[in-house]
This record gives structure tokens, C-alpha cells and sequence, in this order.
């Protein structure tokens, strides 16, 4: 699959401005943008994408250029590879600091007060956070659309997992998903008959291996019921081996490198373990690649260094009249052109903060009162050790397997559920290996060339770190606002965000730990986990202290509902207040449950582009 | 002598010759590719790798060709690996094919591998007198003195050896496509963005497959792009030369794409055609123990393709982390400076099977 660079029409400020025939104007190249443009355009709709980054990793050498970036880079955090660009700042994780209560610090793009401070990042660049997203793709299980019904937590969803399965195949279809259906249906997930995946599971890793050793068919006790346990490979949104059943036999063409002038490269993964945060060879998808086959259609023009500013309401109809738009001409200069762009329907597919910062900022609140409420986020809690023996840690994708048992039952009444990642790459998200280990062995044990080098493969390859990704429900306290006081350098007010982490996940996080230990004691791995009280994302629970880790799927910000009163969209993301307005992407997951949300919001994106293409019919 | 393929004999060592000859620019383009300094010339890496990784496409397709008749794919055959410089035919001239650093004659060298040309008139072999130690490809099978005038004559001689063949074989109410079908390579062991790999089962397929080849190549096909989109070599290589892109609706030798700059100055000047025995063992025992560590690597590679070629694509997928090792080793060559040759850098010698390995250990084990 080949696409030239810039396909699309080419797009001027001026030809944008005083366009009058575009069918929708997206807002955000992610995948949710991305899957929108795409399905409109197919549909013989013309389009028009802003996106506020420089757009230039388009083409392989932009996005090469981000490969180096993260190379150079002393700091592996995952934006490493992303420049920073003072007109579309971003979340960074190693610019926070602890907070006492109270205390705000807005020298970080998001505004946040103490005492809790989240490390949640989102990318704002071309392919969005799918550029530094893992691309891990479970569905939703089907109790996770009723949680409210079944345990008493959280809200329960307008629509059922029969609802949106046909989507969920498309979804997978459109991301190029890895998985065997065999391993993914567990707990309550089905699959139609005869279903498979496009591509082939990924194998699980020798480390993975190791631990399904000495954990398969043990069980746990939680609330009197007994769960067994085991290592479960995830889906994966990266290239395997293409299975030839697929599409009843037709099979499936994996989609390497985009824009590359005819220089094709990246086929299957290859196992560089540095998916978060750049994949270098475009084995793992972005929704560049689903971009790149909507600006093909000649459709979709797509506006860089375009950052929306503010929704315009016609006070008489309540209808989205146009969107004001700051052009900047360079990242080093805070210079703009204001334009309006006008078109039938507005997709605001910028993020779950975004969206509704940019609401707020339009002082558009919703009848509901919900824009910027009930932020959710996955709560990670890390959980690292030594395995008794050399486990080639460092092989294979960030990870492969991880236990998913806990993912639901019945114990959800009492407390959040959670799945386990097995990290390939060792503890780097907890303490910075390996680059730490390099400073502590040449620091203090004075250790040079191969001692050196043994001295790592020692320490590094024994290395285990469990990841737990804990459910965090609705609460409408957690949220995102807008303040005048803090603004961008395009006078943009930033978002601020105030997020504290649910008694119901804190007492998931504390059996979390209890649980890793028990694992490290079946592995017979000695446990080296500290969380530090200086940590800015350290919580107290009943005596114990935790670091909790944002986890960047974030969620509910617009939350869908069947009543405009308790909800900001309807099932087909649109606002119910703005008929011709569309607020899309994880923002309007009622609830996220265990999964990673990617996989879920771009199979609403499909219902909500079948609503849009009735709407533009009319 | 005649320049038809008239047995199934003589096809299926037309197809090791295939095997051979799409092998025998892997490691000079690869040497190139590794030459260039890390983190420059980002488009000509490009370029490099993508034409690199077709070569390996086209040599699986060459065994795919030989798998469906019946035959046994061998790439660790005595010979297999030619020693470089080799000589390939170009028309009524030849020209030599070395192991080199990126340069512009290294280019002008790989454009004249690609170039695009057939014999003008019927006759498809020339006779060319060469001395008994160089390295010829493209020669006919058992007639080291007649060599096809050019890639594409090469390979319209096999097509035209299918044609002929299965035709006689279907008159018998038989097919000379016997070979196991689990012994083609399909795009589930290899992918890459060079074309899709299918299985070679009849005549309508072993067509495809050899036209798949040609056009990538030399845009034989006529256009410069060929039936996949996909612009053939020998205007990648152009685009090179000429420092910009070409886009569909081109036309030969002028690209309207973007423009890009090739710095012919980030380049290790390794050194062309470097033999093990180049290298002093005493004085340098590392970059010796490297060179020949490489060499080991590589047959065991090349080993390990022939598994896969054999019944066992699954190896395909090991492929991948041998090929990252011994880019590694390589890139360990490169960067390091040659003692006494007047400032070049050392290189992979892909000195394999018969050669120089074995006979060095050989000396080694009577020395000792």
C-alpha cells in the first residue's frame, strides 16, 4: 500500500476559510478523527481535518525524524520523541513535581492542585496519541456495559456489547489487529461464529513464558470466590503474520510505512520493544495510515498548525455555525491568523481533555453540566521484582501477556477490578531501567567494560515489573476545566484538571499489591517495589502508601447517555444540545472497565459516522 | 548452442541460477546501505533498504518458481555466494558488481544492474571469453562461455522454458507443477511492502511470479512503475542520481516529486572487495575474529533460508533477529578503520561455504 505525500488537495488558509461546501470539519487527526474522515470521504463527503501540530511526520522522514528524537533523547519519557512546540503545548510527565494539598502548579501545561498530581499524557501531533500509544486492544467486557446494574458502580452504558460487536470487528479490522480468538474469549467477550482476528497472536515472550510457569493453574481467594489465574496473550495493534482465514478466507494485507514517496518499509514487528513511545518502523498502527487512505480519495484537506480555538453556536437554532481557528505560521513565534471555517456538522475529536477544554472554553457547558466531568483514567500501580533466574527480559513488543482474570466477578461490588501487564522491557516504567542500572553500576560499584556489560545482562535480563491497570469509575468531581487566568501562548485557556483517585480503585490498588506478592512468591522472585513518599503521584490507603501512575486512556469527559440531563452526548456521540455537533473519542465512555479504551472508542467512531452520513443525507 | 530451455533439468538450473543471481546483489547493496553513517542521507537508507529487501523477495519468488516443479532449493551450494567483484551481463559488454562504499560510481553500478534492456535481435546468449578465476553470473547452465546478454533476457528464457514445458507436459495429459504446495512461501512467513508473496502452483501463477520480478527490477513492464504501484530499481536508483522523488505519471528520467539531497560525504570508505586474507591477523586479531564471525553468521543464515526453502517457512520468521544480528556485526566492521590501507574502513567480506573461511581455518588447523 503506497500513498503519496500529501495526496490531499493542498490547503491554504485562505481556500479554507472560504470554502462553503465542506460536509463535516474534524477536529484532531487521531483515530478518532481519523476513522471519521476516512468513513465520510469513502462516503463521497468532503471533509476538512485541522490539526494543530506541524502535520510534518506525515512523511517518512518526519516521522523518522521523531524515531531520532526519542534516540537522542536523556529523558525516554513517552513524548521524548515529540518536539515541544510552544503553540500546541502538551503534558509531560517529567516536568510535574509533588503538590501538598492545595498547592497548584501552573507552570505545566495542565493546570493541577495537590495533593494528588497525575502523569496522564495525551500527544497532540499528527496521528495524536496513537503515535505513543502501546496498542493494546481488548474489548470491553460485556459486563462492563452494565456495572451500574450488576455491582451498584459507575453508570451503565446507553448500548450493550451486542450493539457494538459488529463495530468491534471493524475497529480491528481498521487498527490490523494480532490476536487468536481462542485466548481472547474469556470471562463473558464471544465472537460470532468462526470469527478470526486479521493477523495471527503475537507470541507470548520467554519472560511471559516464565511466569506462566510458575503461576498457571494456581488460584486466588476474593470475597469467597475462588479465581484461577493465568498468563493471557493481549491483542495487539501491530503487525504479525496476516491469518489467511480471515475475511471468510480472503485474508488480510497488513499496512506498513505511509508516505514514503514509494520507499515502503515496516512489515511485521520486529520486537524493538519501544512501542511506547515510537514504534521506528511502523509495524504498530497509527491513524496516519488510516488518514493517509482518506486523503487519498482527493476528499479530505487537511489543515496543519491549525489549533481550534472556539465553537460557534447560532443563538437561534443551537446549531454549530462555524469554529473559530488560530493558524500559526511557525512553532517559534507566537504569531496566528484567526480564520472561521464553516460546514454542515462539527466533529470535535480532540481528545478527552481537549474536547471539552476547548467547550469550556467556547462557554459551552450542556444542559447536562457535564462537559469536563467524570474524567476517567486507568490507575496504574507497579509492582516490580527480580526473577530467580535469566528471563531474556528486553525481547519482544512493551508486552505481550499479562492475567486478566480479575477483569470481572463478582467482588466488583466491593472493590475496582483490574488486568496485569507483564512489561518486556523490564523496570523501566517504575525506576528508568536500564539507564538507571548503568548510573548505579558505574556509580557505585565501579563497574567498566565487560564487567560492565555482565552486570547489566545480570540484573536487566531477571528483571519482572507487574503493571496493574485498575478500573476507575465516573466521579463528578473529577474534572476538567477552563480558567482565564491560565492560558497558551496562542491565549488559549489551558485545561485544568483536578483528579483524585476513587476509594472503590484504591481498594483494587491495595489488593493489587497483595496480589503481586503473592505472584513474586510463586515465581519465587524477591520483590524490590518502594513506593516513595516524595513520589508526586503517592496516595495514603488505610496506612499504606501507593504510587499511582496515570495511564493515559482517558475517559467520560462528554459522557453518552440515553437523557440529555444526565448525559452530554447520545449514543451517537452528538450532542444533545447542538444538533449538528459531534463530541468523539473516549470522552464519551460512560464507564472503561479493564480495557484499554483505543479499541472501544473507535468503534464508536463507526456508529457515529453511520449517524452522521443519515444526518447529511437529509 | 541453443538458448531454449528444452528439460525440466535445465529449468530447474535455471532457477538456481535465478536464486544466485537475485542473491548476488543482496550483499553489494547491503554493503552500501551499512556504509552510509548512521543518522544521515535518510532518503538514500531509504531507497537502499527498500530495493535490499525486494531482492529478498525476488530470490524467495526464484525458490517458489523452483519449489513448484519439483525442485530443491540450495543456497548453500558451493558457489552460491559469488566472490566479489562478479561480473554481470549488460548488453554486449559486461560489467563488474563489487562490494563498495555508497558512492556515485558504487550508484552508477547498481542503476546499470537494473537498467532495463533486452537483446535486439532472436538470439538471447552472447559468447564472451573470460579468465578462469572471475566470477560470471548469468552465464548458461553447463556453458561457461556463453553468457544471456541481459537479466531480462535471462529471465524471458524461463518464462519461455514454462510455457514450452508445460505445454509438451499437458499434450502427456501431465503438469510439470509436482512440487508440495506446503513447500511455497506465502505472505504469512514474509511480507515486506515489495509485493505480495502467493504460491506457485501452475502456469498462470509461475507467470505472475516471474513478471513480479522483472518489473520490480528493471520496469521491464514497460512503465516505471509496475502492476503494484511500485517503482522499479532502476528509477529508485535514479531518483538518487537526480536527488528527487518520482510520482505516478512520471516519465523516465524526469521525477517531479519532492527533492532531496545526498551527502556522498557521510560515508565510510570502506574498502571495495576486501578479503579476509586482507586483513593481518596479528596485527589486527579483532577486526579478523570479526570479519570471519560475520562470514559464519552468514552461511549459518543462509542455512537457515534453505530450511525455510525446503519445507519449513516458519524459519522465515527467525529470519528477522539473524538479520538484525548481523547487521550488528557488520556495523561493527565498518566502523572500524583498516591499519595500512591508506584510510579505509574494513567490511563484510561474505566469503561463504567453498571459500575462504574454510580455507583459512583449514591453514589455521595445519598451522597449528
Amino acid at each position: 500500500m503506497l500513498f503519496a505525500i500529501d495526496s490531499a488537495r493542498r490547503t491554504d488558509i485562505g481556500a479554507v476559510a472560504s470554502d462553503r461546501n465542506y460536509d463535516a470539519v474534524i477536529v484532531g487527526t487521531g483515530i478518532s478523527g481519523a476513522i471519521i474522515a476516512n468513513e465520510l470521504c469513502r462516503a463521497g463527503k468532503r471533509v476538512l481535518v485541522l490539526e494543530a501540530g506541524s502535520g510534518t511526520n506525515r512523511s517518512l522522514d518526519g516521522y523518522d525524524a521523531l524515531v531520532t528524537n526519542f534516540y537522542k533523547a536523556a529523558s525516554k519519557d513517552n513524548q521524548s520523541p515529540y518536539p515541544v512546540n510552544p503553540n500546541v503545548p502538551m503534558p509531560r510527565s517529567p516536568e510535574l513535581r509533588k503538590l501538598q494539598p492545595g498547592e497548584t502548579n501552573a507552570l505545566t501545561y495542565m493546570v493541577q492542585s495537590g495533593p494528588y498530581v497525575t502523569d496522564t499524557t495525551y500527544t497532540r501531533i499528527f496521528g495524536g496519541t496513537t503515535m505513543h500509544w502501546e496498542a493494546k486492544t481488548p474489548r470491553l467486557l460485556q459486563e462492563d456495559f452494565k456495572s451500574n446494574a450488576l455491582y451498584g458502580q459507575g453508570l451503565d452504558w446507553p448500548l450493550d456489547y451486542r450493539d457494538i460487536e459488529a463495530d468491534y470487528q471493524t475497529a480491528e479490522r481498521e487498527i490490523g489487529v494480532s490476536a487468536d480468538v481462542e485466548d481472547q474469549s474469556y470471562l463473558d467477550i464471544t465472537f460470532p461464529q468462526g470469527y478470526v482476528y486479521p493477523m495471527r497472536g503475537l507470541p507470548l515472550s520467554y519472560l511471559d513464558q516464565m511466569v506462566a510457569k510458575g503461576i498457571d493453574g494456581t488460584t486466588v481467594e476474593l470475597y469467597g470466590e475462588t479465581y484461577p489465574v493465568k498468563v493471557r496473550p493481549y491483542p495487539q495493534g501491530r503487525n504479525g503474520i496476516p491469518n489467511p482465514a480471515y475475511d471468510g478466507g480472503k485474508g488480510y494485507v497488513p499496512i506498513g510505512a505511509v508516505n514514503t514517496h514509494e520507499v515502503e518499509e515496516g512489515g511485521r514487528c520486529q520486537g524493538n520493544t519501544n512501542c511506547v513511545p515510537i514504534c521506528p518502523v511502523q509495524a504498530r498502527y497509527h491513524s496516519g495510515k488510516t488518514l493517509a487512505k482518506a486523503l487519498q480519495t482527493g476528499r479530505v484537506d487537511l489543515l496543519a498548525q491549525a489549533v481550534a480555538s472556539r465553537v460557534l453556536i447560532d443563538s437561534d437554532t443551537g446549531r454549530a455555525s462555524a469554529l473559530e481557528v488560530k493558524v500559526y505560521k511557525d512553532a517559534a513565534s507566537p504569531d496566528y491568523e484567526t480564520i472561521t471555517v464553516k460546514g454542515k456538522i462539527f466533529v470535535l475529536a480532540a481528545g478527552a481533555i481537549e474536547t471539552p477544554r476547548l467547550m469550556l472554553a467556547s462557554g459551552l457547558q450542556s444542559s447536562s453540566g457535564l462537559i469536563g466531568r467524570n474524567l476517567m483514567d486507568h490507575a496504574y500501580l507497579l509492582s516490580w521484582a527480580l526473577m530467580p533466574e535469566v528471563c531474556g527480559t528486553m525481547r519482544g513488543t512493551s508486552c505481550t501477556g499479562g492475567i486478566v482474570d480479575l477483569r470481572g466477578g463478582a467482588f466488583r461490588r466491593h472493590q475496582a477490578a483490574f488486568s496485569v501487564d507483564i512489561h518486556n522491557d523490564g523496570w523501566g516504567w517504575a525506576v528508568g531501567s536500564p539507564y538507571s542500572d548503568v548510573t548505579e553500576l558505574v556509580d557505585q560499584h565501579n563497574r567498566f567494560g565487560g564487567d560492565l556489560r555482565q552486570g547489566l545482562i545480570d540484573r536487566i535480563s531477571r528483571q519482572l515489573l507487574l503493571a496493574f491497570m485498575i478500573e476507575v469509575m465516573p466521579v463528578e468531581s473529577n474534572r476538567v476545566s477552563v480558567d482565564p487566568q491560565y492560558t497558551d501562548k496562542l491565549g488559549n485557556m489551558r485545561p485544568v484538571v483536578s483528579f483524585t483517585v476513587p476509594e472503590y480503585t484504591m481498594r483494587g490498588a491495595a489488593y493489587a499489591r497483595e496480589f503481586a506478592k503473592t505472584m513474586f512468591a510463586r515465581l519465587g522472585a524477591a520483590d524490590h517495589t518502594r513506593y516513595d513518599t516524595s513520589d508526586y503521584g503517592y496516595v495514603n490507603y488505610e496506612g499504606e502508601g501507593y504510587a499511582i501512575r496515570g495511564g493515559n486512556h482517558l475517559a467520560g469527559t462528554h459522557i453518552m447517555g440515553s437523557d440529555k440531563h444526565r448525559s452530554a452526548v447520545n449514543i451517537d456521540q452528538r450532542s444533545w444540545d447542538h444538533d449538528n455537533l459531534y463530541l468523539v473519542g473516549g470522552g464519551s465512555m460512560p464507564t472503561i472497565g479493564t480495557a484499554n479504551v483505543t479499541l472501544t472508542l473507535a468503534a464508536l467512531c463507526y456508529r457515529s459516522a453511520r449517524a452522521m452520513l443519515k444526518q447529511l443525507q437529509r | 548452442m541453443s538458448d531454449t530451455i528444452t528439460t525440466i533439468d535445465a529449468l530447474k538450473e535455471h532457477l538456481y541460477l535465478a536464486m544466485q543471481l537475485e542473491h548476488a546483489t543482496i550483499p553489494p547493496y547491503l554493503t552500501a546501505l551499512y556504509s552510509i553513517k548512521p543518522g544521515t542521507n535518510v532518503d538514500a537508507v531509504q531507497v537502499l533498504r527498500v530495493v535490499a529487501v525486494e531482492e529478498m523477495l525476488h530470490l524467495t519468488i526464484a525458490a517458489n518458481l523452483l519449489n513448484a516443479i519439483g525442485g530443491t532449493p540450495d543456497l548453500t551450494r558451493p558457489g552460491f555466494v559469488p566472490s566479489y567483484p562478479a561480473h554481470l551481463p549488460d548488453g554486449e559488454t559486461d560489467f563488474k558488481v563489487s562490494l563498495a562504499p555508497f558512492t556515485k560510481e558504487t550508484l552508477a553500478i547498481f542503476k546499470k544492474i537494473e537498467r532495463p534492456r533486452l537483446a535486439p535481435g532472436s538470439k538471447k546468449l552472447v559468447k564472451r571469453l573470460y579468465r578462469g578465476s572471475v566470477t560470471v553470473l548469468g552465464t548458461y547452465p553447463g556453458a561457461d562461455d556463453m553468457q544471456y546478454y541481459s537479466i531480462g533476457d535471462f529471465y524471458a528464457a524461463i518464462e519461455d522454458g514454462f510455457d514450452r514445458l508445460e505445454k509438451e507436459a499437458k499434450v502427456a495429459g501431465k503438469t510439470i507443477f509436482i512440487g508440495d504446495r506446503k513447500r511455497q512461501v506465502t505472505s504469512e512467513y514474509y511480507y515486506s511492502g515489495g509485493g505480495e508473496l502467493f504460491p506457485v502452483t501452475d502456469i498462470g501463477s509461475a507467470k505472475k511470479a516471474i513478471r513480479l520480478v522483472m518489473e520490480q527490477g528493471e520496469g521491464a513492464g514497460g512503465g516505471i512503475y509496475d502492476h503494484e504501484r511500485e517503482l522499479a530499481h532502476y528509477y529508485r536508483f535514479d531518483e538518487l542520481d537526480r536527488e528527487r522523488y518520482y510520482q505516478p505519471e512520471d516519465t523516465a528520467g524526469h521525477p517531479t516529486g519532492p527533492t532531496f539531497s545526498v551527502d556522498w560525504h557521510a560515508v565510510y570508505p570502506v574498502k571495495t572487495d576486501l578479503k579476509l586474507g586482507d586483513i593481518d591477523r596479528k596485527k589486527s586479531p579483532e577486526l579478523y575474529e570479526a570479519a570471519l564471525s560475520f562470514n559464519q553468521t552468514y552461511a549459518e543464515f543462509l542455512g537457515q533460508l534453505t530450511q525455510a526453502f525446503n519445507g519449513q517457512p516458519q524459519l522465515l520468521l527467525q529470519a528477522v533477529p539473524r538479520m538484525f544480528e548481523f547487521r550488528n556485526l557488520m556495523g561493527d566492521l565498518i566502523r572500524n578503520p583498516l591499519p595500512d590501507s591508506g584510510g579505509h574502513y574494513a567490511m563484510a567480506t561474505f566469503e561463504i561455504g567453498d571459500n575462504q573461511v574454510l580455507r583459512t581455518v583449514a591453514i589455521e588447523e595445519a598451522g597449528a
